[in-house]
């Protein structure tokens, strides 16, 4: 009894300072605005680089396009990328001094998929004081064939080129320039599934969308 | 108690008569120079001697016997130069123990050539040495020579070139008032209508040129402005027939109509007992007038929205708010943003006008002069029964503008109080004052800059010309001040005395005492976001974008009816 008491006397100042902050004070205010950027149908080109393998380097190319239902939610209904391998000095180096057969290194040759997309965050931001630029952070799962070239045989250094399913999961931002162009920064990474041989393909890219049908 | 917003068709008239002198000299955001001017065209050129048809080369110099203070022959007229290196006659600075000496010394005779250096120097952008060597051609040279005015001209586009507007527009007046030489007149009349654009000495150049100009003569380029200041100047001493005859006579297209228009539409609503929907209609059209500025289709806006708010047509009266178009992140004007938030109070929109008056705290807002604001604000939470911020918001308005109202109550300078001082310097003629005032103060630290590259004699001329106008602009301003700084005192002083009646009626409404079975009112319905709308919730970050876009949730406190 004495216990509640002594609580509740120290809960009473708390209290009334609550009451009274809201008494002096009432009410919250918000910016209300009609959203400046809106998407529809969408329309990406970019390019990117496959930068993990040791043995070589993708540069890639990427088209897609997106639907989108609603200012959160999206269907990427198909995206397809080519790579342009770089071979890194290390697969130079065993050609070159270890006479490892070329064919031997699995690479990445081409993707498509669907995703989709998720966007939870939608932002201004401002630029030096004198100007405000509108952003979006965005999210995307999805699948993916994947087609490379792996190695048949090692010690034969035979390869062949074979499909694979895979887990598409990414990350980016767009920043708009205006009701119809925008720059999307992507960050995705395709989860390869095979038994045993799971991989990663991560994928980094910048890419010119353009937003068709948008609402003003 | 009933509160009402000190605002008749008469204030109105009188607010927008306050800024049509503003419109009429469309200010710009950048004090633009005039444009360079090519050299004159063969049929306006300066006369020349024939002796020195050509611009003077290093060379040419010597065919001409040499003056004494000639520098060596062949020697490149003053390239880059000092001063001292004036070559062909240039009067030299005198030392510099001696300046009131050499300025009131009579003035040195010298070689006509000298004109045509001095245009050299001015093409090649050796302003200083330019404006130098045509003073001392004004000074030795007898009005009547041919090349008298354009020497004038050019000194004078010298001079502003040097951001040395007045002086510029000095010898650009004096041009315009010999009138010697019909040539140089157009370049100058076009020179002084650019002039117009920036702070400038209203008295010399709207009044005395372009108020007074015989018109006949004129240009097509200035007599359309010629003829729309002395329109103003008529209608400003009230005489609208004579405005007229001047304003027929504008080109039906041109920019000059539409603002003659608008003074029109002013001077009649100053004068009509009562508003009818003809000039609300005339109001309405002017403001979709895409000749008129941005700035002036706004006051047209704002002037359809002020009458129709006096007409009580407060929902016609937020669509012409609505209609005001502000450049992007621009912040806008405090009015606007009170006016709407009268508007909206009048329509019981206590929440949207709370949201403006937000808007009115913003850091770009919060050296405005607005003691409405603290009334209003009161009077929305009175209205919602928040009794408690009503009095503290009444309460804010004679803390804020303590020292003012002690000043005026002790009978103080109030000239000398710097809340007043500085809503008297933010619209109307006193601001066209205090910017010239401040214009000719940063031009006098300019000429202080040039006292070497001027020569004594310039440099003392011009500040003999600075000095005049400076104390003729500072009584100008000082006059003006007194006046303004009054009429603000009157309305802070009427401001706090609704706010007391304020404090006493909600201070009764405070201890009021609630009665058996009484219970709160309905909450007003939450206007729910629709999916194309964004909120951010305000946490006294203001952003420019936002300034229109707050909207507030408040309980009302208030009791129902009907209880018991």
């Amino acid at each position: 009894m004495k216990r509640t008491l002594l609580l509740l006397v120290c809960l009473a100042p708390v209290l009334a300072y609550a009451q009274g902050e809201e008494l002096e004070n009432p009410g919250t205010v918000l910016a209300v605005q009609d959203r400046t950027y809106r998407m529809s149908s969408e329309l990406w080109i970019g390019i990117g680089v496959a930068p993990l393998d040791a043995f070589y380097k993708g540069l890639t190319g990427q088209v897609g396009y997106v639907f989108h239902f609603s200012d959160s939610f999206a269907w990427q209904v198909g995206r397809g990328l080519l790579s342009y391998n770089i071979k890194t000095g290390l697969r130079n180096q065993l050609e070159t001094q270890f006479g490892v057969n070329p064919t031997a290194f699995p690479q990445l040759n081409w993707i498509v998929g669907s995703d989709v997309m998720w966007t939870p965050i939608y932002g201004k931001t401002s630029w030096l004081n004198s100007s405000v630029g509108h952003f979006e952070v965005f999210g995307t799962l999805g699948g993916s064939v994947v087609n490379q070239r792996i190695a048949a045989d090692v010690a034969s250094g035979s390869g062949q080129t074979v499909f694979r399913p895979a887990v598409h999961l990414g990350l980016g931002a767009r920043v708009f320039t205006s009701k119809s162009v925008s720059f999307r920064l992507d960050f995705s990474n395709e989860f390869v599934i095979y038994k045993g041989l799971e991989s990663n393909i991560l994928l980094v890219q910048l890419a010119l969308a353009l937003n068709f049908g948008g609402t003003e | 108690m009933s509160v009402v917003r000190t605002q008749s068709a008469t204030a109105a008239a009188v607010a927008l008569l306050l800024v049509l002198p503003a419109l009429s000299q469309t200010p710009g955001p950048q004090p633009a120079p005039p444009a360079q001017p090519g050299k004159p065209p063969a049929a306006s050129a300066p006369a020349q001697p024939p002796a020195t048809a050509a611009p003077a080369q290093p060379g040419t110099a010597a065919a001409a016997p040499p003056p004494a203070a000639q520098p060596a022959q062949g020697a490149k007229p003053a390239q880059g130069a000092k001063p001292a290196a004036a070559p062909t006659g240039a009067p030299a600075p005198a030392p510099a123990g001696a300046p009131q000496q050499a300025a009131s010394e009579p003035p040195p005779k010298v070689d006509p050539k000298i004109f045509d250096e001095a245009l050299k120097d001015y093409f090649d952008n050796k302003q200083e040495q330019a404006a130098r060597k045509l003073y001392a051609f004004v000074e030795s040279t007898p009005p009547t020579d041919e090349n008298y005015s354009w020497a004038q001209y050019f000194l004078a586009r010298c001079l502003i070139d040097l951001s040395l507007r007045h002086g510029g527009a000095v010898y650009l007046a004096k041009v315009a008032h010999e009138r010697s030489n019909p040539q140089v007149l157009p370049k100058t009349l076009e020179a002084l209508k650019v002039l117009t654009q920036v702070p400038h000495d209203e008295v010399l150049i709207d009044e005395q040129i372009f108020g007074s100009l015989d018109l006949g003569f004129l240009p097509d380029s200035v007599s359309d402005y010629a003829n729309y200041q002395q329109g103003i100047v008529d209608l400003r001493v009230g005489n609208e027939r004579w405005a007229k005859t001047h304003f027929v006579k504008l080109e039906e297209d041109g920019v000059e109509a539409s603002r003659a228009k608008f003074a029109l539409l002013v001077t009649r609503l100053r004068n009509a007992k009562q508003v009818d929907d003809q000039v609300i209609d005339d109001f309405l059209e002017l403001s979709k007038d895409q000749k008129l500025t941005l700035e002036a289709r706004n006051e047209a806006r704002l002037a359809v929205a002020r009458l129709r708010y006096e007409k009580k047509d407060y929902e016609g009266a937020l669509k012409a708010y609505d209609m005001v178009q502000l450049p992007s992140l621009d912040p806008g004007r405090a009015t606007l943003y009170l006016e709407e938030a009268w508007t909206r109070y009048n329509l019981g929109q206590l929440r949207a006008t709370i949201g403006l008056l937000t808007t009115l705290d913003a850091p770009s807002f919060r050296d405005e002069f607005l003691p409405d604001k603290y009334i209003l604000r009161a009077l929305v939470y009175r209205d919602l029964c928040q009794y408690l911020p009503a009095k503290r918001a009444a309460k804010e308005l004679t803390r804020r503008f303590s020292d003012s109202l002690e000043a005026i109550r002790e009978r103080e300078d109030l000239t000398q109080d710097f809340r007043l001082r500085r809503a008297a310097n933010s619209h109307g003629s006193t601001k066209r004052a205090a910017r010239f005032l401040d214009s000719l103060n940063l031009e006098t630290e300019q000429l202080n800059r040039h006292a070497g590259g001027f020569g004594d004699r310039l440099y003392k001329h011009l500040q003999k010309v600075y000095d005049l106008a400076h104390a003729e602009s500072e009584r100008i301003y000082q006059q003006r001040l007194r006046d303004a700084v009054r009429e603000e005192a009157d309305k802070l002083l009427r401001a706090d005395e609704q706010v007391r009646l304020m404090e006493y009626e909600v201070g009764l409404k405070l201890y009021e005492r609630v009665k058996r079975g009484a219970k709160l009112a309905q909450p007003e319905k939450e206007i729910q976001l629709t999916s194309a709308q964004l909120a951010f919730k305000f946490t006294g970050e203001y952003w420019n974008d936002e300034l229109r876009s707050y909207r507030v949730s408040i309980p009302s406190r208030c009791i129902e009816e009907g209880a018991q």
